[in-house]
């Protein structure tokens, strides 16, 4: 199938920090995959969906994000789907851990499995998205640098006796966690000391950065893990967390 | 056809004067479910080099305005994992494949070529030459090329070294030129605070704003030089195809607009055959 295709914009709405903007199309991106979408720029810029329904999807992007001048009904060019996804058939338990400002594409996989944890870190309260937002089945746990809420550290700092993300490491059968790169070292080691001999793909680890052409032509997207140099586009942007960690 | 190497012994024809620019479409079929390589006249590879390269530590990629400042560090494999990977695909193609080399110095070239011997997938090789190439060390490359192998050879120039480097590769024998490789550009990072001095990035240039210092090389150099010329840079629309042949361009390459508009290449493959009067593409 080819991978040139449309969607038509259908609204969007103000979803604080983001807003929520919702398109029609039939080729839809598991969660973790993307889209190329031309909004006019030199570059098609990266749409990962933050909610999948049956004929759609929809994504957060920032106040002023050039989507926000689409008319209902107007049709975006697509490039994609593109790269490997998050893999969450057969999971009981499942915990996603993310920054917030990094949290949309894991909002897909809330209701992925019959039991999830989110660990969501911040560096305040005010940039945490309102626990209303969440299915009332998700287990919240909250990390703010300044402590106004949950526990006080970073993702990066979580690691004493009371660690939520500690916790809820021993407790998953699955994690998918959309953080900064500079994180899934830490997140590696985490995996190891709590798990004895972690599956493959046991942690998933989306990485965001600039993927310009999508396909594995421009060599932009090399990430560096414990295999040597990978492309995200292709290769990812979901790896196994231990492919960047030993 | 458009015989890119006219005075090679084999020749180098292509079916349509368009194709991509090395490190812009990647070594084979990446983009296979969006491009119909029928329309291109040739494969113009990702930049190989000898022995494997690792990419340039992030950020790689800076937007301006329309323009793009990359820099890679063109990451490969090296030679060998490339034509292991990729020689069947490439004879599977059905169009020249020129091979995009980089070489530190002449004896590195020759190492290369030796390895090429044989390759029956390849069709050319296109050097590409960095800034601070000497006329001596271009003419050291090409004859080490000349001298090793029956590969034509097209010299992919740095666009400073058009006027020192353009003439005595002609006159040396190289088969095509191509005019230019993106020029260098150095932006401060966007995340980079206001105070001292900024961290800066260096990188490649790309984009539409390239076009006009294209179209300047080459009314220049096209009526001194003696081979075809390749058009390169800021390319991003059938007229500015047109333009670059009405100049005298035996060819064009696309560079970063392929990965906005991937099928560009069709696009203007179709709409120059269709003002030479065939429709059959
Ligand atoms: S986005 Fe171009 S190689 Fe990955």
């Amino acid at each position: 199938m080819s991978k040139h295709t449309t969607a038509i914009f259908c609204e969007a709405h103000p979803e604080p920090p983001f807003w929520r903007v919702q398109f029609e199309t039939l080729n839809l991106p598991r969660p973790g995959c993307f889209l190329l979408a031309d909004f006019g720029g030199p570059l098609r810029e990266v749409l990962f969906p933050a909610g999948l329904s049956a004929g759609g999807f929809s994504v957060l992007v920032p106040p002023g994000h050039p989507v926000q001048r689409l008319l209902p009904g107007e049709t975006v060019d697509l490039l994609g789907p593109f790269g490997r996804g998050f893999q969450t058939e057969q999971v009981e338990r499942l915990l996603l851990v993310a920054e917030a400002h990094l949290l949309p594409p894991l909002l897909p996989l809330l209701e992925a499995a019959p039991m999830v944890t989110l660990v969501l870190a911040a560096p305040t309260r005010a940039l945490l998205p309102p626990a209303r937002r969440f299915p009332p089945s998700v287990e919240l746990h909250l990390i703010t640098q300044d402590g106004s809420v949950g526990y006080a550290g970073t993702l990066e700092t979580c690691h004493g006796a009371d660690s939520p993300l500690l916790e809820a490491v021993q407790w998953a059968d699955r994690i998918c966690a959309s953080c900064d790169s500079a994180f899934y070292p830490k997140l590696a080691r985490i995996v190891r000391q709590q798990r004895l001999n972690p599956p493959a793909n046991f942690a998933q680890a989306l990485i965001q950065i600039a993927m310009p052409c999508g396909v594995g032509a421009c060599e932009v997207c090399r990430v560096q893990t414990v295999n040597g140099e990978r492309r995200a586009c292709t290769d990812g942007p979901v790896f196994d967390v231990l492919d960047f960690g030993l | 056809m458009i015989e890119l190497a006219p005075n090679h012994k084999f020749g180098l024809p292509i079916a349509t004067p368009v194709m991509p620019a090395a490190g812009a479409f990647g070594y084979g079929d990446e983009y296979h479910d969006l491009v119909d390589y029928r329309c291109l006249g040739a494969l113009v590879t990702h930049p190989i080099s000898l022995h494997p390269r690792r990419a340039a530590h992030p950020p790689r990629i800076i937007l301006r305005g329309e323009t793009l400042l990359i820099h890679t560090g063109h990451p490969n494999p090296g030679l060998n994992a490339i034509l292991r990977q990729f020689r069947e695909l490439w004879a599977r193609l059905g169009l020249p494949v020129i091979l995009h080399v980089l070489a530190a110095n002449p004896a590195e070239m020759v190492e290369v070529v030796d390895k090429l011997a044989g390759e029956t997938a390849i069709h050319g090789i296109e050097l590409g030459l960095d800034e601070h190439t000497s006329v001596e060390k271009a003419l050291a490359l090409l004859r080490s090329i000349r001298l090793n192998s029956d590969f034509p050879v097209i010299v992919r120039l740095p666009f400073s070294g058009v006027a020192t480097l353009a003439q005595p590769l002609a006159e040396a024998g190289v088969d095509a030129l191509t005019l230019t490789s993106p020029p260098r550009g150095v932006l401060p990072l966007p995340e980079a605070s206001g105070d001292g001095s900024p961290p800066l990035m260096r990188g490649r240039l790309y984009g539409p704003a390239l076009f006009p210092l294209l179209l300047h090389q080459l009314h220049t150099w096209i009526p001194r030089l003696p081979v075809p010329v390749i058009a390169c840079g800021g390319i991003s629309s059938t007229a500015d195809a047109r333009a670059c042949l009405a100049l005298g361009a035996s060819a064009v390459q696309l560079d970063a607009v392929v990965w906005r508009h991937p099928d560009l290449l069709a696009t203007i493959a179709k709409e120059l055959a269709y003002d030479a009067g065939n429709t059959a593409l």
